[in-house]
């Protein structure tokens, strides 16, 4: 199948400390690893796109030392002051008249956790999707979909060309071997100027850390003892039981 | 004025917890802004669930009625979605944020012009500009973010309000709506149904989840019976998700589920951040892990160090005397 992967570099969520470490958003990586797993037997190669600064490079090497083929970068320096709508329509004017099987995105950003930007691209680009994919195959003309949605999977039949947004939990991403990594180094990527795009639709003006939670109570012992504690405060102060 | 439409899901037979949240919440700023509040609910009986959407604040539900609703293939969700809002011309459109409905929003920002706003803790409506509290970044940090489209399409985190019934009585219109099977882009062709749940997580009171310290079958049946004694719904972490133990379905963090019930009980979960942005909003968090420096102590109101499987039967015994 031809895959056209849409990747994001973002800031380390896991980090302690904001060390202003870019990585290649999670839910992409998957995106990444199930094209490269359905097309293990084949001959056809991965695409990647990203929008985002000059920097960015190093998140597209990451995922072309994972196996994809190809990549075009679209360079972008502000690109966090667009919102998915504004992605979409970059990556939907960059896309249109392509002619992959399947379009891949992560099911959201890690960084801010909108879960939009696929379902946005499918319907500029006027093609079927799924969303949240929890696994995926291949079929003789689509893609084979599971789903995961509220009280359950869904498995839904995809024809082609199609797009679908992943999760994490359709697989563990590949660690790029030294031979990936290498190759990844030798690939020429396809560097593009990012056309004009309107005002975002949506603005984020301003940032802080949550309230927190007021400070609990930490009991050590035996077992027993712990359990009794626990009890009396359920019942007295938590008002919980 | 322009009006606030509100997008009711329907499980299980009854109108989502969450949804009418929503609908409280947006009850409140139409009164507050003088727009009229409407309701849409789609699925096969939807006029059955129009006078509780009318106890709730709706002036006017729109209902459409057809099986292939109850499906939740996006197409049709998407088409119906737009019939109503073609006709009400809403300024804002407000809906819980449910795997269903996330499953449209982008599509349907995009097809009726609309700003979005994805996932809210809270919301309001000011002079015409729509501005909202959103966790990013694993829920580390919260952006303040405003939208002064002319259309806005807000879905609201599940506990972020509450469902409040008022005296009024809302007005049903059925909306005729035809489809035609040809017409699905993406067939479904199975539901696997995995909860195995009888209470809905994202709405549950009490929510008894397990991670990677609850081990194997021994360590899940002594969770399954502290949630049947608590009456919980169970969740999990994606650790004993991966490993097959629990079902996708359970999951709670950024990948899965955000929860907010009165009790939560996270045993042998470490309360890595990814975890903790699903259930920081929890009233109460009971902690049980043997490790006294993990991260989940950080957010517990009441942390216990020690071993689960020593815990656990002296905690459900105990429980099911205090609850008897
Ligand atoms: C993009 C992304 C999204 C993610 N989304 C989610 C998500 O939605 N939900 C989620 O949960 N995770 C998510 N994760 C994974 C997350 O980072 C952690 O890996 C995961 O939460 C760990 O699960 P755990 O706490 O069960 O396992 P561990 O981190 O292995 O912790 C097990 C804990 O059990 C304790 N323990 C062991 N034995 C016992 C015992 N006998 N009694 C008591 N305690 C014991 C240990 O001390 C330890 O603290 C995500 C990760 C990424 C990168
Ligand atoms: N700058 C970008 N470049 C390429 N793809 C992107 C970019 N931003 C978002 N995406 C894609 O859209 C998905 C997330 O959408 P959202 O959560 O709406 O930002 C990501 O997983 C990517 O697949």
């Amino acid at each position: 199948m031809k895959f056209c992967v849409c990747i994001k570099q973002v800031p380390d969520v896991q980090a302690s400390v904001q060390t202003g470490r870019m990585v290649l958003n999670a839910y992409d990586a998957s995106a990444v690893e199930q094209a490269l797993v359905i097309n293990e037997n084949g001959t056809d190669e991965i695409d990647l796109i990203l929008i985002g600064p000059a920097s960015a490079t190093e998140t597209i090497r990451k995922a072309l030392a994972m196996g994809a083929s190809n990549a075009t970068h679209i360079v972008m320096e502000n690109v966090a002051d667009l919102d998915s709508s504004a992605i979409a329509h970059l990556l939907a004017e960059s896309l249109k008249g392509s002619n992959y099987d399947a379009i891949l995105t992560g099911k959201q950003s890690q960084d801010s956790d909108s879960g939009l930007a696929g379902g946005m691209l499918a319907e500029l680009l006027g093609i079927p999707y799924a969303t949240n994919a929890v696994g995926m195959e291949a079929t003789a003309d689509g893609l084979l979909v599971t789903r995961q949605g509220d009280t359950g999977q869904e498995m839904l039949v995809l024809k082609a060309p199609c797009l679908v947004t992943c999760s994490n939990d359709m697989n563990n991403p590949r660690i790029p071997s030294l031979k990936g990594i290498m190759g990844a180094k030798r690939t020429t990527i396809n560097t593009v100027q990012a056309g004009p795009v309107g005002t975002p639709k949506t603005k984020v003006e301003k940032t802080f850390p949550p309230a927190g939670r007021a400070p609990g109570l930490k009991m050590e012992g035996e077992p027993e003892e712990l359990v009794a504690q626990l009890i009396t405060k359920l019942q007295q102060e938590a008002g919980a039981i | 004025m322009k009006c606030i439409l509100v997008v009711l899901s329907i499980q299980d037979g009854k109108i989502k917890r969450s949804s009418l949240e929503a609908l409280t919440r947006a009850a409140t700023i139409g009164e507050a802004t003088s727009s009229p509040v409407h309701a849409v609910i789609m699925h096969s009986s939807a006029a059955s669930f129009a006078a509780e959407a009318g106890s709730y604040g709706a002036d006017t539900v729109f209902c459409l009625s057809d099986r292939i609703f109850d499906a939740h293939v996006n197409t049709p969700v998407l088409a119906g979605l737009t019939t109503v809002i073609n006709q009400v011309d809403p300024k804002l459109i407000v809906a819980a944020s449910t795997e269903s409905i996330k499953d449209i929003a982008g599509a349907l920002a995009i097809r009726i012009d609309a700003a979005t706003l994805p996932d809210v803790a809270s919301f309001d409506m000011v002079d015409g500009t729509v501005t909202c509290e959103r966790p990013v970044m694993a829920a580390k940090m919260m952006a303040k973010t405003t939208s002064a489209h002319s259309r806005v399409l807000v879905t609201l985190r599940s506990g972020s309000y509450e469902a409040k019934a008022s005296s009024g009585a809302g007005k049903m219109v059925e909306v005729p709506f035809e489809w035609d099977t040809n017409l699905l882009s993406a067939t479904l062709k199975e539901i696997i149904s995995t909860t195995g749940n009888t209470v809905d997580l994202s709405e549950a009171k009490v929510v008894v989840a397990a991670g990677r310290g609850v081990k194997d079958a021994s360590g899940k049946a002594l969770v399954d019976e502290l949630a049947s004694i608590t009456g919980a719904a169970i969740g999990a972490s994606r650790a004993v998700v991966e490993t097959g133990l629990f079902p996708a379905t359970a999951q709670i963090g950024q990948t899965g589920k955000v929860v907010s019930p009165d009790l939560y009980f996270a045993i042998g979960i470490s309360g890595a951040i990814q975890h903790v942005a699903g259930m920081s909003n929890s009233r109460v968090i009971v902690a049980i892990n043997k490790d006294a420096d993990a991260p989940i102590f950080d957010v517990a109101t009441y942390g216990l160090v020690g071993d689960c499987f020593k815990i656990l039967p002296l905690l459900n015994d105990a429980l099911r005397k205090a609850l008897a």
